[in-house]
């Protein structure tokens, strides 16, 4: 056990020493959450409003979805701390195997509504 | 063990290592069990994938039976609302947008509050701690009171579970987001009392991340369910 400790610890200063990042060194501070949460009420509140404008077709989904995506990324990536978790040591795989999987999800649903003829727009 | 296998920075699971947070450190950087909770959390997206993707298709069916005319569909809900369906083209205006924008806005206040609370227990603030956990609770049972509210209004107005497929996957899709948010308020309640017995301490403070993921998912969840099902006719 005190062979595998020290290793450890070796293996953990060695991860800091390549400039890779601890999981909870750059979490964002108080201030930085408060903003966020700002982002995300104004956008809510925008999205509200567009729905009221009486738009149609594209013009009503495609900014409402642009807007539900970005609030996705921001609460995964602030609060989630998705975006300082995948800073991790293999990161930039980790990173591409959930930016693919986040991908093919997408176009397997948009595949599954355009076969049903349901897609919003 | 030989001195070349220690000077090697070999990454190695150890039990009794952990970090500053009562994390395990882990050759990827990020705890097991943080780890386990994505994974989980990845299960739990397929599931509202699924049934997000239900209710999508179950509603264009509906709303497609409605403006046909068709006789099972139509008597399966009061003519004035099928009445009002059809003007619309939609099943639009059964929803009451800005009691659910205001529902909306407390989810999202909720998840600002856990994130704090996660600060607070990092920095062993009990006060904070247990005032933001606090609030976040209440938050979350605020949520729920205004879906349950909405629900009795929706069955009053004539949609109910088991009428036609439209009103059972409406249901079952935002029911069961509610029962995720009660999962979440008995989690922040469980902590809340091992905080007011003095144990919430920093060591502690992945726990707090974990039920935070947690947290933010349902929150991420009802992120999309606002936009897809209430906002987009």
């Amino acid at each position: 056990m005190a062979d595998n400790t020290v290793t450890t610890e070796a293996a953990h200063e060695a991860h800091h020493d390549d400039g890779s990042h601890d999981e909870h060194a750059h979490h964002p501070t108080e201030r930085q959450y408060w903003i966020v949460f700002v982002i995300l009420a104004v956008f809510t509140a925008v999205e509200v409003a567009w729905s009221y404008l009486g738009l149609e077709g594209p013009a009503l989904v495609v900014p409402l979805l642009a807007m539900m995506v970005v609030k996705f990324l921001l609460v995964a990536g602030a609060f989630m701390h998705l975006y300082f978790d995948l800073k991790i040591v293999n990161g930039r795989v980790f990173s591409w195997a959930f930016g693919f999987s986040l991908l093919l999800a997408v176009l397997v649903y948009l595949t599954v509504f355009a076969a049903f003829d349901t897609l919003p727009f | 063990m030989s001195d070349a296998a220690v000077a090697e920075p070999v990454a190695t699971y150890d039990a009794d290592s952990h970090d500053d947070h009562g994390a395990h450190r882990t050759s990827l950087g990020l705890s097991n069990m943080k780890l386990a909770m994505w994974l989980f959390l990845a299960s739990e997206c397929l599931l509202f994938g699924a049934l997000i993707s239900t209710y999508l298709l179950s509603k264009a069916n509906f709303m497609a039976e409605v403006l046909a005319g068709n006789p099972k569909v139509l008597s399966t809900m009061p003519a004035e609302l099928i009445e009002e369906f059809r003007e619309a083209g939609s099943v639009e205006p059964m929803w009451d947008i800005p009691f659910t924008s205001a529902s909306s806005f407390i989810l999202l206040m909720s998840s600002l509050t856990m994130v704090l609370a996660h600060k607070a227990v990092s920095e062993d603030d009990d006060l904070q701690t247990k005032v933001w956990l606090a609030a976040t609770a209440l938050l979350g049972s605020t949520f729920i009171a205004g879906q349950v509210y909405e629900f009795t209004a929706f069955f009053r107005e004539g949609l109910t579970y088991d009428g036609n497929l439209f009103g059972s996957s409406f249901f079952t899709l935002t029911g069961f987001h509610g029962v995720h948010v009660s999962g979440g308020i008995l989690m922040l309640m469980s902590l809340l009392f091992v905080a007011f017995r003095g144990k919430l301490k920093s060591d502690r403070a992945e726990t707090v991340e974990l039920v935070g993921l947690y947290w933010h998912f349902v929150d991420i969840v009802w992120v999309l369910i606002f936009t897809i099902v209430y906002l987009i006719p």
